[in-house]
Protein backbone atom coordinates (compact mmCIF):
# COMPACT_ATOMS: atom_id res chain seq x y z
CA UNK A 1 0.00 0.00 0.00
CA UNK A 2 3.05 2.23 0.29
CA UNK A 3 3.02 5.12 -2.13
CA UNK A 4 -0.75 5.37 -2.25
CA UNK A 5 -1.75 8.99 -2.27
CA UNK A 6 -5.33 8.28 -1.26
CA UNK A 7 -6.52 5.16 0.57
CA UNK A 8 -10.12 4.30 1.39
CA UNK A 9 -10.76 2.24 4.48
CA UNK A 10 -14.08 0.92 5.66
CA UNK A 11 -14.70 0.86 9.41
CA UNK A 12 -17.72 0.15 11.57
CA UNK A 13 -18.28 3.89 11.88
CA UNK A 14 -18.16 4.57 8.16
CA UNK A 15 -15.51 5.40 5.64
CA UNK A 16 -12.02 6.62 6.48
CA UNK A 17 -9.88 8.25 3.83
CA UNK A 18 -6.15 8.41 4.39
CA UNK A 19 -4.32 11.13 2.49
CA UNK A 20 -0.65 11.43 1.69
CA UNK A 21 0.85 14.20 3.78
CA UNK A 22 3.15 15.63 1.11
CA UNK A 23 1.18 15.47 -2.11
CA UNK A 24 -0.42 18.53 -3.74
CA UNK A 25 -4.11 19.04 -3.08
CA UNK A 26 -5.00 18.96 -6.77
CA UNK A 27 -3.32 15.57 -7.19
CA UNK A 28 -5.29 14.26 -4.26
CA UNK A 29 -8.54 15.47 -5.79
CA UNK A 30 -7.72 13.73 -9.05
CA UNK A 31 -6.89 10.51 -7.18
CA UNK A 32 -10.19 10.57 -5.34
CA UNK A 33 -11.97 11.00 -8.63
CA UNK A 34 -10.10 8.03 -10.14
CA UNK A 35 -10.88 5.88 -7.12
CA UNK A 36 -14.56 6.71 -7.23
CA UNK A 37 -14.62 6.02 -10.94
CA UNK A 38 -13.17 2.56 -10.45
CA UNK A 39 -15.53 1.89 -7.55
CA UNK A 40 -18.40 2.29 -10.03
CA UNK A 41 -21.76 2.03 -8.37
CA UNK A 42 -20.34 0.65 -5.16
CA UNK A 43 -21.29 3.64 -3.03
CA UNK A 44 -24.48 4.46 -4.85
CA UNK A 45 -27.37 5.25 -2.56
CA UNK A 46 -25.29 4.72 0.59
CA UNK A 47 -25.26 7.20 3.43
CA UNK A 48 -21.67 7.87 4.32
CA UNK A 49 -20.00 9.31 7.37
CA UNK A 50 -16.54 10.12 6.16
CA UNK A 51 -13.49 10.86 8.23
CA UNK A 52 -10.07 11.72 6.93
CA UNK A 53 -6.55 11.33 8.26
CA UNK A 54 -3.00 11.89 7.20
CA UNK A 55 -3.05 15.65 6.67
CA UNK A 56 -4.69 18.86 7.74
CA UNK A 57 -7.24 20.27 5.30
CA UNK A 58 -8.47 23.84 5.06
CA UNK A 59 -12.20 24.41 5.21
CA UNK A 60 -12.59 25.13 1.51
CA UNK A 61 -10.54 22.03 0.70
CA UNK A 62 -12.82 19.97 2.90
CA UNK A 63 -15.83 21.31 1.06
CA UNK A 64 -14.35 20.57 -2.35
CA UNK A 65 -13.66 16.96 -1.42
CA UNK A 66 -17.09 16.60 0.14
CA UNK A 67 -18.77 17.92 -3.00
CA UNK A 68 -16.64 15.75 -5.24
CA UNK A 69 -17.46 12.66 -3.18
CA UNK A 70 -21.16 13.50 -3.32
CA UNK A 71 -21.15 14.01 -7.08
CA UNK A 72 -19.01 11.10 -8.18
CA UNK A 73 -19.98 8.34 -5.77
CA UNK A 74 -23.73 8.78 -5.88
CA UNK A 75 -23.75 8.45 -2.08
CA UNK A 76 -25.27 10.82 0.39
CA UNK A 77 -22.49 12.36 2.43
CA UNK A 78 -23.75 12.73 5.97
CA UNK A 79 -20.58 14.21 7.35
CA UNK A 80 -16.98 14.87 6.39
CA UNK A 81 -14.55 15.58 9.22
CA UNK A 82 -11.04 15.08 10.35
CA UNK A 83 -10.62 11.78 12.19
CA UNK A 84 -9.81 12.69 15.78
CA UNK A 85 -9.85 9.15 17.09
CA UNK A 86 -6.45 8.20 15.69
CA UNK A 87 -4.68 8.52 19.01
CA UNK A 88 -7.42 6.49 20.59
CA UNK A 89 -7.18 3.88 17.91
CA UNK A 90 -3.50 3.28 18.49
CA UNK A 91 -4.35 2.67 22.13
CA UNK A 92 -6.78 0.00 21.03
CA UNK A 93 -3.87 -2.35 20.49
CA UNK A 94 -3.09 -2.14 24.18
CA UNK A 95 -4.63 -5.45 25.27
CA UNK A 96 -6.08 -4.05 28.50
CA UNK A 97 -8.23 -1.55 26.67
CA UNK A 98 -9.50 -4.05 24.15
CA UNK A 99 -12.45 -5.30 26.12
CA UNK A 100 -14.00 -1.88 26.20
CA UNK A 101 -13.77 -1.61 22.46
CA UNK A 102 -16.22 -4.34 21.56
CA UNK A 103 -17.81 -2.13 18.96
CA UNK A 104 -14.57 -2.03 17.01
CA UNK A 105 -14.65 -5.78 16.36
CA UNK A 106 -14.49 -7.08 12.88
CA UNK A 107 -17.74 -9.02 12.81
CA UNK A 108 -17.02 -11.23 9.82
CA UNK A 109 -15.88 -14.30 11.71
CA UNK A 110 -18.71 -16.41 10.35
CA UNK A 111 -18.78 -14.73 6.98
CA UNK A 112 -16.72 -11.79 5.90
CA UNK A 113 -13.95 -10.40 3.76
CA UNK A 114 -10.93 -12.64 3.48
CA UNK A 115 -7.42 -12.24 2.18
CA UNK A 116 -5.71 -15.12 0.45
CA UNK A 117 -1.94 -15.23 0.43
CA UNK A 118 -0.24 -17.80 -1.73
CA UNK A 119 3.34 -18.80 -1.01
CA UNK A 120 5.70 -19.19 1.90
CA UNK A 121 5.67 -16.32 4.35
CA UNK A 122 9.32 -15.85 5.29
CA UNK A 123 11.09 -14.19 8.19
CA UNK A 124 10.39 -10.47 8.30
CA UNK A 125 7.27 -10.69 6.14
CA UNK A 126 3.99 -9.50 7.57
CA UNK A 127 0.43 -10.04 6.46
CA UNK A 128 -1.91 -7.70 8.29
CA UNK A 129 -5.55 -7.58 7.26
CA UNK A 130 -8.86 -6.24 8.47
CA UNK A 131 -10.71 -9.49 8.00
CA UNK A 132 -9.93 -13.19 7.77
CA UNK A 133 -6.65 -14.44 6.36
CA UNK A 134 -5.90 -17.68 4.54
CA UNK A 135 -2.26 -18.54 3.88
CA UNK A 136 -1.75 -21.17 1.21
CA UNK A 137 1.78 -22.10 2.21
CA UNK A 138 3.98 -22.08 5.31
CA UNK A 139 4.57 -19.36 7.86
CA UNK A 140 8.24 -19.46 8.87
CA UNK A 141 9.81 -18.29 12.14
CA UNK A 142 10.12 -14.51 12.17
CA UNK A 143 7.11 -14.05 9.89
CA UNK A 144 3.92 -12.59 11.27
CA UNK A 145 0.24 -12.86 10.38
CA UNK A 146 -2.26 -10.48 11.93
CA UNK A 147 -5.96 -10.48 11.21
CA UNK A 148 -9.01 -9.00 12.82
CA UNK A 149 -10.78 -12.26 12.03
CA UNK A 150 -9.70 -15.90 11.71
CA UNK A 151 -6.41 -17.18 10.40
CA UNK A 152 -6.22 -20.38 8.38
CA UNK A 153 -2.84 -21.71 7.34
CA UNK A 154 -2.74 -24.43 4.72
CA UNK A 155 0.79 -25.41 5.66
CA UNK A 156 3.14 -25.35 8.63
CA UNK A 157 2.90 -22.58 11.16
CA UNK A 158 6.24 -21.73 12.78
CA UNK A 159 5.97 -17.96 13.11
CA UNK A 160 3.80 -15.58 15.10
CA UNK A 161 0.08 -15.27 14.41
CA UNK A 162 -2.46 -12.93 15.91
CA UNK A 163 -6.12 -13.63 15.19
CA UNK A 164 -8.94 -11.39 16.38
CA UNK A 165 -6.40 -8.61 16.57
CA UNK A 166 -8.97 -5.97 17.53
CA UNK A 167 -10.03 -8.00 20.54
CA UNK A 168 -12.41 -10.57 19.14
CA UNK A 169 -11.93 -13.68 21.24
CA UNK A 170 -14.13 -15.83 19.04
CA UNK A 171 -11.50 -15.80 16.30
CA UNK A 172 -9.66 -19.08 15.67
CA UNK A 173 -6.35 -20.16 14.18
CA UNK A 174 -5.91 -23.38 12.25
CA UNK A 175 -2.87 -24.92 10.58
CA UNK A 176 -1.36 -28.18 9.47
CA UNK A 177 1.62 -28.55 11.81
CA UNK A 178 1.00 -26.06 14.53
CA UNK A 179 4.51 -25.20 15.77
CA UNK A 180 4.12 -21.48 16.36
CA UNK A 181 6.69 -19.21 17.96
CA UNK A 182 3.74 -17.53 19.59
CA UNK A 183 -0.04 -17.69 19.29
CA UNK A 184 -2.18 -14.67 19.98
CA UNK A 185 -5.95 -14.48 19.96
CA UNK A 186 -7.45 -11.10 20.84
CA UNK A 187 -5.70 -9.96 24.04
CA UNK A 188 -4.36 -13.42 24.93
CA UNK A 189 -0.86 -14.63 24.23
CA UNK A 190 0.45 -18.15 24.52
CA UNK A 191 3.64 -19.85 23.53
CA UNK A 192 4.22 -23.54 23.15
CA UNK A 193 5.71 -25.37 26.12
CA UNK A 194 9.32 -26.47 25.72
CA UNK A 195 9.71 -29.71 23.89
CA UNK A 196 7.76 -31.07 20.96
CA UNK A 197 4.13 -31.47 21.86
CA UNK A 198 2.50 -30.86 18.51
CA UNK A 199 0.60 -33.50 16.64
CA UNK A 200 2.33 -35.40 13.85
CA UNK A 201 2.96 -33.93 10.42
CA UNK A 202 -0.08 -33.23 8.38
CA UNK A 203 -2.40 -33.30 11.39
CA UNK A 204 -4.47 -30.18 11.33
CA UNK A 205 -4.96 -28.40 14.63
CA UNK A 206 -7.13 -25.54 15.79
CA UNK A 207 -6.45 -22.91 18.42
CA UNK A 208 -9.35 -21.15 20.11
CA UNK A 209 -10.24 -19.32 23.29
CA UNK A 210 -12.31 -20.80 26.09
CA UNK A 211 -12.63 -19.38 29.62
CA UNK A 212 -9.89 -16.88 28.96
CA UNK A 213 -7.33 -19.47 27.85
CA UNK A 214 -6.03 -20.48 24.47
CA UNK A 215 -6.67 -24.18 23.77
CA UNK A 216 -5.38 -26.32 20.93
CA UNK A 217 -7.31 -29.31 19.60
CA UNK A 218 -6.84 -31.77 16.81
CA UNK A 219 -9.05 -30.78 13.96
CA UNK A 220 -11.10 -33.88 13.31
CA UNK A 221 -13.54 -34.26 10.51
CA UNK A 222 -16.13 -35.91 12.75
CA UNK A 223 -16.69 -32.79 14.84
CA UNK B 1 24.08 5.87 35.91
CA UNK B 2 24.98 2.99 33.66
CA UNK B 3 27.34 2.55 30.80
CA UNK B 4 26.31 2.16 27.14
CA UNK B 5 28.55 -0.18 25.16
CA UNK B 6 28.08 -0.95 21.48
CA UNK B 7 29.36 -4.24 20.02
CA UNK B 8 30.23 -3.67 16.37
CA UNK B 9 32.42 -5.06 13.60
CA UNK B 10 31.55 -3.89 10.11
CA UNK B 11 31.81 -7.38 8.71
CA UNK B 12 29.00 -9.84 9.26
CA UNK B 13 29.36 -13.23 10.87
CA UNK B 14 32.33 -12.46 13.11
CA UNK B 15 30.35 -12.96 16.31
CA UNK B 16 28.79 -9.65 17.38
CA UNK B 17 25.55 -11.23 18.52
CA UNK B 18 27.28 -14.11 20.29
CA UNK B 19 29.57 -11.61 21.99
CA UNK B 20 26.66 -9.43 23.06
CA UNK B 21 24.76 -12.40 24.49
CA UNK B 22 27.76 -13.80 26.37
CA UNK B 23 29.20 -10.59 27.77
CA UNK B 24 25.72 -9.51 28.84
CA UNK B 25 25.01 -12.81 30.55
CA UNK B 26 28.41 -12.80 32.24
CA UNK B 27 27.85 -9.29 33.58
CA UNK B 28 24.42 -10.31 34.88
CA UNK B 29 25.97 -13.37 36.56
CA UNK B 30 28.38 -10.90 38.14
CA UNK B 31 25.42 -9.24 39.84
CA UNK B 32 24.93 -6.31 37.47
CA UNK B 33 21.68 -5.11 35.99
CA UNK B 34 22.09 -5.51 32.25
CA UNK B 35 19.95 -4.83 29.18
CA UNK B 36 20.84 -6.18 25.74
CA UNK B 37 19.52 -4.07 22.88
CA UNK B 38 19.19 -5.60 19.42
CA UNK B 39 19.43 -2.85 16.79
CA UNK B 40 19.50 -5.19 13.81
CA UNK B 41 15.98 -4.30 12.71
CA UNK B 42 14.66 -6.65 10.05
CA UNK B 43 17.36 -9.25 10.69
CA UNK B 44 17.13 -9.76 14.39
CA UNK B 45 19.02 -12.67 15.94
CA UNK B 46 19.84 -11.79 19.51
CA UNK B 47 16.45 -13.03 20.71
CA UNK B 48 17.08 -16.40 19.04
CA UNK B 49 20.60 -16.74 20.44
CA UNK B 50 19.23 -15.89 23.90
CA UNK B 51 16.37 -18.37 23.47
CA UNK B 52 13.79 -15.64 24.09
CA UNK B 53 12.24 -15.42 20.63
CA UNK B 54 8.85 -16.78 21.69
CA UNK B 55 8.45 -14.18 24.41
CA UNK B 56 8.54 -11.10 22.20
CA UNK B 57 5.39 -9.01 22.27
CA UNK B 58 6.66 -5.48 21.76
CA UNK B 59 9.98 -4.40 20.29
CA UNK B 60 12.36 -1.49 19.93
CA UNK B 61 10.38 0.11 17.12
CA UNK B 62 7.18 -0.05 19.17
CA UNK B 63 9.02 1.78 21.94
CA UNK B 64 10.48 4.59 19.83
CA UNK B 65 7.16 5.04 18.04
CA UNK B 66 5.42 5.40 21.40
CA UNK B 67 3.28 2.35 20.77
CA UNK B 68 4.15 0.86 24.15
CA UNK B 69 6.10 1.81 27.24
CA UNK B 70 9.76 0.88 27.48
CA UNK B 71 9.06 -1.44 30.42
CA UNK B 72 6.51 -3.39 28.39
CA UNK B 73 9.01 -4.20 25.67
CA UNK B 74 11.79 -5.40 27.98
CA UNK B 75 11.94 -9.18 28.20
CA UNK B 76 13.20 -10.47 31.52
CA UNK B 77 15.49 -13.44 31.20
CA UNK B 78 14.23 -15.72 33.94
CA UNK B 79 17.44 -17.76 34.02
CA UNK B 80 19.68 -14.85 34.98
CA UNK B 81 18.80 -12.32 37.63
CA UNK B 82 19.05 -8.76 36.32
CA UNK B 83 19.27 -9.62 32.61
CA UNK B 84 16.84 -8.06 30.13
CA UNK B 85 16.47 -7.99 26.36
CA UNK B 86 15.03 -5.27 24.17
CA UNK B 87 14.38 -7.07 20.87
CA UNK B 88 14.45 -5.52 17.41
CA UNK B 89 11.44 -5.49 15.12
CA UNK B 90 11.54 -8.08 12.39
CA UNK B 91 8.91 -6.85 9.95
CA UNK B 92 10.42 -3.37 9.62
CA UNK B 93 13.73 -1.99 8.40
CA UNK B 94 16.57 0.16 9.69
CA UNK B 95 14.87 3.41 8.67
CA UNK B 96 12.17 2.81 11.30
CA UNK B 97 14.52 4.27 13.91
CA UNK B 98 16.62 7.44 13.86
CA UNK B 99 19.92 8.10 15.68
CA UNK B 100 18.17 10.77 17.74
CA UNK B 101 15.56 8.28 18.98
CA UNK B 102 18.37 5.88 19.89
CA UNK B 103 20.11 8.58 21.93
CA UNK B 104 16.91 9.17 23.89
CA UNK B 105 16.34 5.45 24.34
CA UNK B 106 19.87 4.86 25.59
CA UNK B 107 19.67 7.67 28.09
CA UNK B 108 16.41 6.22 29.42
CA UNK B 109 17.91 2.73 29.72
CA UNK B 110 21.06 4.08 31.32
CA UNK B 111 19.00 5.34 34.26
CA UNK B 112 17.71 1.86 35.01
CA UNK B 113 20.62 -0.39 34.19
CA UNK B 114 24.31 -0.74 35.05
CA UNK B 115 25.13 -1.86 31.52
CA UNK B 116 23.34 -1.20 28.24
CA UNK B 117 24.87 -3.48 25.60
CA UNK B 118 23.96 -2.73 22.02
CA UNK B 119 24.20 -5.39 19.34
CA UNK B 120 25.05 -3.55 16.13
CA UNK B 121 24.09 -4.81 12.67
CA UNK B 122 26.74 -5.51 10.03
CA UNK B 123 27.51 -2.71 7.62
CA UNK B 124 28.13 0.99 7.99
CA UNK B 125 24.74 2.35 6.95
CA UNK B 126 21.73 3.55 8.92
CA UNK B 127 21.67 0.54 11.24
CA UNK B 128 25.25 1.16 12.28
CA UNK B 129 24.60 4.87 12.76
CA UNK B 130 21.59 4.07 14.95
CA UNK B 131 23.52 1.56 17.02
CA UNK B 132 26.45 3.84 17.82
CA UNK B 133 24.38 7.01 18.33
CA UNK B 134 23.70 6.51 22.01
CA UNK B 135 26.87 4.60 22.89
CA UNK B 136 29.69 5.83 25.08
CA UNK B 137 32.04 2.92 24.58
CA UNK B 138 32.62 0.54 21.71
CA UNK B 139 33.94 -2.98 21.41
CA UNK B 140 35.08 -3.87 17.90
CA UNK B 141 34.85 -7.58 17.15
CA UNK B 142 37.09 -9.11 14.52
CA UNK B 143 38.36 -12.54 13.51
CA UNK B 144 41.93 -13.32 12.43
CA UNK B 145 41.09 -12.88 8.76
CA UNK B 146 42.39 -10.14 6.53
CA UNK B 147 38.90 -9.14 5.40
CA UNK B 148 37.50 -8.90 8.93
CA UNK B 149 40.52 -6.90 10.10
CA UNK B 150 40.14 -4.55 7.14
CA UNK B 151 36.49 -3.92 8.04
CA UNK B 152 37.38 -3.49 11.70
CA UNK B 153 39.89 -0.83 10.70
CA UNK B 154 37.21 1.02 8.75
CA UNK B 155 34.83 0.79 11.68
CA UNK B 156 37.41 2.12 14.14
CA UNK B 157 37.88 5.12 11.86
CA UNK B 158 34.12 5.72 11.72
CA UNK B 159 33.77 5.35 15.48
CA UNK B 160 36.51 7.89 16.08
CA UNK B 161 34.87 10.26 13.62
CA UNK B 162 31.67 9.91 15.66
CA UNK B 163 33.28 10.88 18.96
CA UNK B 164 33.60 7.30 20.17
CA UNK B 165 37.25 7.58 21.09
CA UNK B 166 39.41 4.63 22.04
CA UNK B 167 37.25 1.64 21.14
CA UNK B 168 38.58 -1.69 22.37
CA UNK B 169 39.26 -4.79 20.34
CA UNK B 170 37.90 -8.30 20.73
CA UNK B 171 39.53 -10.97 18.58
CA UNK B 172 37.15 -13.85 18.07
CA UNK B 173 37.55 -17.39 16.74
CA UNK B 174 41.29 -17.67 17.19
CA UNK B 175 42.73 -21.12 16.49
CA UNK B 176 45.99 -21.42 18.38
CA UNK B 177 47.14 -24.45 16.39
CA UNK B 178 46.79 -22.58 13.13
CA UNK B 179 48.51 -19.50 14.53
CA UNK B 180 51.38 -21.69 15.69
CA UNK B 181 51.74 -23.16 12.22
CA UNK B 182 51.73 -19.66 10.79
CA UNK B 183 48.50 -20.25 8.87
CA UNK B 184 46.51 -17.66 10.78
CA UNK B 185 47.17 -14.05 11.76
CA UNK B 186 48.40 -13.84 15.32
CA UNK B 187 47.02 -11.49 17.95
CA UNK B 188 50.16 -9.38 17.64
CA UNK B 189 49.72 -9.07 13.87
CA UNK B 190 46.18 -7.79 14.33
CA UNK B 191 47.06 -5.32 17.07
CA UNK B 192 49.92 -4.11 14.90
CA UNK B 193 47.46 -3.10 12.20
CA UNK B 194 44.59 -1.80 14.30
CA UNK B 195 46.61 -0.20 17.11
CA UNK B 196 43.89 -0.18 19.76
CA UNK B 197 43.66 -1.77 23.20
CA UNK B 198 42.69 -5.41 23.43
CA UNK B 199 39.70 -6.27 25.62
CA UNK B 200 39.88 -9.99 25.01
CA UNK B 201 40.66 -12.96 22.81
CA UNK B 202 38.11 -15.72 22.28
CA UNK B 203 39.19 -19.08 20.89
CA UNK B 204 37.26 -20.87 18.18
CA UNK B 205 34.97 -23.29 19.97
CA UNK B 206 32.52 -25.85 18.63
CA UNK B 207 30.45 -25.46 21.76
CA UNK B 208 29.41 -21.98 20.61
CA UNK B 209 27.40 -23.52 17.79
CA UNK B 210 25.62 -25.80 20.23
CA UNK B 211 24.90 -23.05 22.73
CA UNK B 212 23.70 -20.67 20.01
CA UNK B 213 21.30 -23.25 18.64
CA UNK B 214 19.99 -24.07 22.09
CA UNK B 215 19.57 -20.46 23.09
CA UNK B 216 21.85 -20.82 26.10
CA UNK B 217 24.84 -18.47 26.29
CA UNK B 218 28.22 -20.27 26.42
CA UNK B 219 29.37 -18.49 29.58
CA UNK B 220 27.03 -20.74 31.54
CA UNK B 221 28.97 -23.79 30.32
CA UNK B 222 31.99 -24.18 32.56
CA UNK B 223 33.62 -26.54 30.05
CA UNK B 224 33.48 -24.08 27.18
CA UNK B 225 36.79 -22.32 26.57
CA UNK B 226 35.07 -19.54 24.62
CA UNK B 227 32.61 -19.13 27.48
CA UNK B 228 35.52 -18.72 29.87
CA UNK B 229 37.11 -16.10 27.61
CA UNK B 230 33.83 -14.15 27.52
CA UNK B 231 33.63 -14.37 31.29
CA UNK B 232 37.10 -12.84 31.51
CA UNK B 233 36.09 -10.02 29.17
CA UNK B 234 33.12 -9.21 31.38
CA UNK B 235 35.43 -9.08 34.41
CA UNK B 236 37.71 -6.70 32.53
CA UNK B 237 34.73 -4.46 31.79
CA UNK B 238 34.08 -4.42 35.52
CA UNK B 239 37.58 -3.10 36.03
CA UNK B 240 39.33 -6.28 37.13
CA UNK B 241 42.81 -7.04 35.89
CA UNK B 242 42.54 -10.40 34.15
CA UNK B 243 45.39 -11.64 31.97
CA UNK B 244 44.51 -12.40 28.36
CA UNK B 245 44.21 -16.14 27.78
CA UNK B 246 47.36 -16.63 25.78
CA UNK B 247 47.23 -19.80 23.77
CA UNK B 248 50.62 -19.45 22.18
CA UNK B 249 53.11 -18.83 24.92
CA UNK B 250 53.98 -20.66 28.13
CA UNK B 251 50.75 -19.83 29.90
CA UNK B 252 48.72 -21.87 27.46
CA UNK B 253 47.41 -25.27 28.43
CA UNK B 254 49.53 -27.55 26.27
CA UNK B 255 52.79 -25.67 26.75
CA UNK B 256 52.10 -25.70 30.48
CA UNK B 257 51.82 -29.48 30.48
CA UNK B 258 54.97 -29.73 28.44
CA UNK B 259 56.70 -27.42 30.89
CA UNK B 260 55.55 -29.57 33.77
CA UNK B 261 57.21 -32.53 32.20
CA UNK B 262 60.34 -30.53 31.39
CA UNK B 263 59.83 -30.59 27.66
CA UNK B 264 60.99 -27.71 25.57
CA UNK B 265 58.21 -25.63 24.11
CA UNK B 266 58.46 -24.66 20.51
Amino acid sequence: MAGNIVTFKATVDGLVIVFDREEKFEVILRQIEDKLQSAGKFFKGARLDIKYRGRELLEHEENRIKNLMGEKSGAIINSFDKDRSVGEKKEAVNPKKLNMKKLMFFDGIEEGITKFYRGTLRSGQLVDFEGNVVIIGDVNPGAEVKASGNIVIMGSLRGVVHAGRDGNRSAVITAFNLHPTQLRIADLISRPPDGNTAAGPGKAEIAYVRDGNIYIDLLGFTE
Amino acid sequence: MGEVIVITSGKGGVGKTTTTANIGTALALGGKKVVLVDTDIGLRNLDVVMGLENRIVYDLVDVVEGFCRLKQALIKDKRFEGLFLLPAAQTRDKTAVSPKQMINLCSDLKEEFDFVIIDCPAGIEQGFKNAIAGAEKAIVVTTPEVSAVRDADRIIGLLEANELRSPTLLINRVRPDMVRRGDMMSIEDIIDILAIDLVGVVPDDEKIVVSTNRGEPAVTDSKSLAGKAYGNIARRLLGEEVPILDFESDSGFLPMIKKLFGLKTT
